[in-house]
């Protein structure tokens, strides 16, 4: 297949990547859609193409599938198992069994949504031990249930989620959830729930749930340690006091055979930073993200970053942030007038205020404490792809190693395939508690095309 | 306004760095003195503080970012003798003897490998003029073995058959850059050298009006008082020499590679096509390749190489790497399928008559050690060692002329 030009490339088709496209196509645009996984949908939205798929849980997920159910719009090209592995001169670079080797656009949103947050302790690489994600992968899109004994542990939202769909499975005992923060900052940021009582109540329906099926939500709880022969066969425990650290004498031992961990999430910035985006680092947004205006337009002309890869604030919002950039891109093609364009967007603009308030309340509410990290014993590997233990990275941060690019140097975390996708906040995280400077100081690591590994063959 | 008493010949670039950073004065206290400064952690300021500190000296290495920030951890790390003839091919001989003596002598391992490299040739006509290199380094007491395709093709079975031949260079070595640079520093600093990283020269002090010699470095991290400064900042040693006046006529030269997933064993020498030399002697800015693969210890393969010249940019261009990506594939067709997992681009300092500038200046106590192009790798320990001789002895050395600054200053 040779390349194509179409009018707006949208990469990413979870709930930003949909919205934008649908927003964009009822508009008249010509839009193309490149999703990386067989299916469009995202992580969200996952498993909805299934005969019986499990019942959606929030209105956001109900609306997320509607909006699925129209991509086969006649202005929509969709192609999926395409990988973007490059962006240059709005021209993208993709990888797959059937899509053109390029793609011109005169207008790009990225919509690469966000990846989880892994923080390690002393068996954290035990079979049965595994993100929220991946349960998440294996419930609804193969309908498997992930283990008989589950036990759930991190922090954030997406444990009630994740716990709430287990709970659906039969046959599948979730034996709790364990949130390592601690309700106590919740009154001040009382302001931040005006306006979300869908959230409020989609929280209060999960903690329903549990009370219902007696599954315990500890708050101030974390994991010390995963054992077991082959695959994982119980948990020690412990109660964590507010900087995280695990109390001596709390820890008790559970039987589980699976533990599913989740720490919040991280923003996939990669294309945007191969498009010359900048970046800037807001915590409340999730860490380093790209800079946008309210049409979450980047500091490239005509390149957006919608959804979770410009701020962590949920499906909900994501919806609105990915309408919002379809909008901005018709207008910019001349497809809306201003007026017509300000009519739909100033709504849109009032419907995510609170959402993106709630959202950076709970970045906050469950930033994962540092004291966690003393879980993090020398001999724990920080960089699975290089096989660098913490012990290294923490000779080169004594030897005057202060960011990442220096670490990089000095060790070989971050030159392996995933550059640095997994361990990079990581590292950062190590970096600040070393030398007591913060965690933005220690930088990113910079993304370069193939942002993701792609076979010779297909760079050719 | 704050005023600085160390500082007696202030650039206006100075003095902006001063009013922008006024916090920075507060280290400026303790003035320190040395006998040689070094500006640059690369491989040539670390070859030079080692063999400067061996001689005795109390010497300083300023880094702006951190050891091997720069070119030196975006290259490859051949040191090849083929591609060089006359008096590069002398200082890369006497080079490859002083990289044995220091794989001897240091604690580190670096990646050192005495891995030979393959010339490829894909037609009769390279095979000749490769035959004929082969000739002149035979001449000069260095092996070189013809490689008739079946030959070829047993040494490195993944070689596309299409080639007509290749020449085993036995002598040619393999280190890790980035180990090496960080290795040799290491063995400074347990000779004494002091290393100030994350630290960046932002001005040279030297006596006013002509013949004026360098008097301190300062730093963003405070002032160095020295005689003498040694210029080893690689493609930004031009804007180090604008510092006592100096004009450089050096060029950053970029360069691409890629990085596969591991494929240990896939080549069992580091290969580079016939047409190498061309791309490394082409005067032109357009962007040229040639293919240069070499084996990691790690496994993965590094897939070189491109040369052009465009500033001082450093980013990955998208046509570069696909232009890599279909060479690779035409010289290692079993590669296709192999995931490409990252990619890098690295600066050369490229000088106008392709051998390197060593040694002093018309600004007494300023010292050159740059222009590398593509062999700062493999000339690194000659340049390191000549530099001492400069400074430690009185009388030039002859074999010194041919890299003297002043032949195109
Ligand atoms: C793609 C590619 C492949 C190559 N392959 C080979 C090869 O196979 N064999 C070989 O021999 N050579 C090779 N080279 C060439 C080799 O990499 C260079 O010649 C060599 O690295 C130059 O070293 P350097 O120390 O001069 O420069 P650098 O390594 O760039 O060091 C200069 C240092 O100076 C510092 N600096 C700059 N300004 C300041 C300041 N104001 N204050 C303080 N510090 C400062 C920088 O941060 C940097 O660390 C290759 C180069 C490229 C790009």
């Amino acid at each position: 297949m040779t390349s194509t030009k179409t009018e707006l490339a949208i990469i990413g088709a979870g709930p930003a990547g949909l919205s934008a496209a649908l927003a964009a196509a009822q508009a008249g645009v010509s839009v193309t859609v490149l999703e990386e996984y067989p299916r469009p949908g995202g992580q969200y939205l996952r498993g909805v193409h299934h005969n019986q798929p499990l019942p959606p849980l929030t209105p956001a997920e109900s609306l997320g599938r509607e909006r699925l159910a129209q991509l086969a719009h006649p202005k929509i090209t969709t192609h999926t198992g395409t990988m973007v592995w490059g962006l240059e001169n709005h021209t993208l670079s993709l990888h797959g069994p059937d899509c053109p080797p390029k793609v011109e656009a005169k207008a790009i949103i990225i919509a690469t949504g966000a990846r989880e947050r892994v923080l390690p302790f002393p068996g954290w690489t035990l079979p049965g031990v595994m993100t929220l994600g991946g349960a998440q992968i294996l419930a609804k899109e193969h309908g498997l249930r992930p283990g008989k004994r589950v036990l759930i542990a991190g922090s954030g939202p997406l444990l009630l989620a994740v716990a709430a769909k287990l709970a659906q499975i039969p046959g599948t005992n979730v034996v709790g959830i364990l949130e390592a923060t601690r309700p106590g900052g919740w009154m001040a940021h009382a302001p931040a729930l005006a306006g979300n009582t869908d959230r409020l109540r989609e929280g209060w329906h999960y903690l329903q749930t549990f009370l219902k099926k007696k599954i315990p939500y500890r708050f101030g709880h974390g994991i010390t340690q995963a054992g077991g022969e082959e695959s994982l066969e119980g948990v020690k425990i412990a109660r964590l006091n507010r900087q995280g650290e695990p109390l001596p004498g709390s820890e008790d031992y559970l039987k589980v055979d699976t533990l599913c961990l989740g720490f919040g999430f991280i923003p996939n910035t990669a294309l945007t930073q191969v498009a010359g985006c900048e970046l800037e680092y807001a915590p409340t947004r999730g860490g380093w993200v790209p800079k946008v205006n309210e049409h979450f337009e980047t500091s490239q002309h005509s390149i957006y970053a919608a959804g979770e890869t410009c701020s962590l604030d949920g499906a909900s919002a994501a919806l609105v942030k990915g309408e919002i950039a379809g909008l901005a891109v018709a207008r910019s093609l001349g497809y809306l007038t201003v007026q017509d364009f300000q009519e739909k967007f100033l709504p849109l603009k009032r419907r995510l205020r609170p959402l993106r308030r709630f959202g950076a309340m709970l970045n906050t509410l469950f930033t994962p404490p540092v004291g966690l990290n003393t879980l993090i014993k020398d001999d724990t590997i920080l960089c699975r792809c290089e096989e660098v233990t913490a012990g290294e990275v923490r000779a080169a941060i004594q030897g005057g190693a202060t960011t990442l690019s220096d670490l990089k140097n000095w060790t070989r975390v971050g030159q392996g395939p995933c550059q640095g996708r997994t361990c990079g906040a990581l590292l950062a995280q190590q970096i600040a508690l070393e030398t007591g400077q913060n965690p933005q100081d220690a930088g990113y690591f910079r993304s370069r095309p193939p942002v993701k590994p792609v076979p010779l063959e297909s760079l050719a | 306004m704050v005023t600085n008493v160390f500082v007696y010949n202030s650039s206006e670039a100075h003095m902006k760095f001063l009013q922008k950073h006024p916090v920075r004065l507060l280290k400026f206290a303790l003035p320190k003195t040395a006998d040689v400064v070094i500006i640059g952690g690369g491989i040539i300021g670390a070859a030079c503080a080692y063999y400067l500190s061996a001689a005795g000296l109390s010497v300083h290495l300023v880094e702006r970012h951190f050891p091997a920030s720069g070119t030196s951890r975006a290259c490859d790390g051949l040191i090849l003798l083929w591609d060089k003839s006359g008096p590069e091919l002398a200082l890369g001989q006497e080079s490859i003897r002083l990289w044995g003596q220091v794989e001897e002598h240091l604690e580190e391992d670096f990646g050192f490998e005495r891995s030979g490299t393959i010339l490829l040739a894909e037609n009769g006509e390279q095979l000749q003029a490769g035959e004929k290199r082969a000739q002149a380094l035979r001449e000069s007491g260095q092996r070189a073995e013809i490689l008739p395709a079946g030959r070829l093709a047993t040494l490195e079975p993944e070689i596309s058959p299409h080639l007509a031949g290749g020449i085993l260079f036995p002598d040619d070595l393999q280190v890790d850059p980035r180990r090496a640079t960080l290795a040799l520093l290491a063995a400074a600093k347990r000779q004494g050298v002091k290393l100030q990283a994350e630290s960046e020269v932002i001005d040279i002090q030297h006596a006013p009006g002509e013949g004026g010699g360098v008097r301190g470095v300062v730093t963003s991290q405070g002032v160095i008082a020295t005689p003498r400064v040694v210029c080893a900042a690689g493609v930004w040693s031009n804007h180090i020499a604008r510092m006592v006046g100096i004009d450089l006529p050096t060029r950053p030269r970029k360069g691409h590679i890629l990085v596969t997933a591991r494929r240990p064993g896939f080549i069992h020498h580091p290969l580079l096509e016939g047409g190498y030399v061309t791309t490394v002697e082409s005067a032109h800015d357009a962007r040229q390749v040639a293919l240069v693969a070499e084996m990691t210890t790690s496994g993965k393969l590094l897939l070189g190489s491109s040369r052009e010249f465009c500033g001082y940019d450093r980013t990955v261009s998208l046509s570069a790497i696909q232009e890599l990506a279909t060479r690779a594939t035409r010289f290692l067709p079993g590669l296709e399928s192999t995931p490409i997992i990252r990619s890098y681009a690295g600066l050369r300092p490229w000088s106008p008559d392709g051998l390197p500038l060593i040694g002093p200046t018309r600004v007494p106590g300023f010292y050159l050690a740059t222009g590398h192009e593509g062999a700062g790798i493999c000339l690194a320990p000659v340049t390191g060692r000549l530099v001492t001789q400069m400074i430690t002895e009185e009388a030039r050395r002859p074999e010194a002329e041919v890299v003297a600054p002043g032949r195109c200053l």
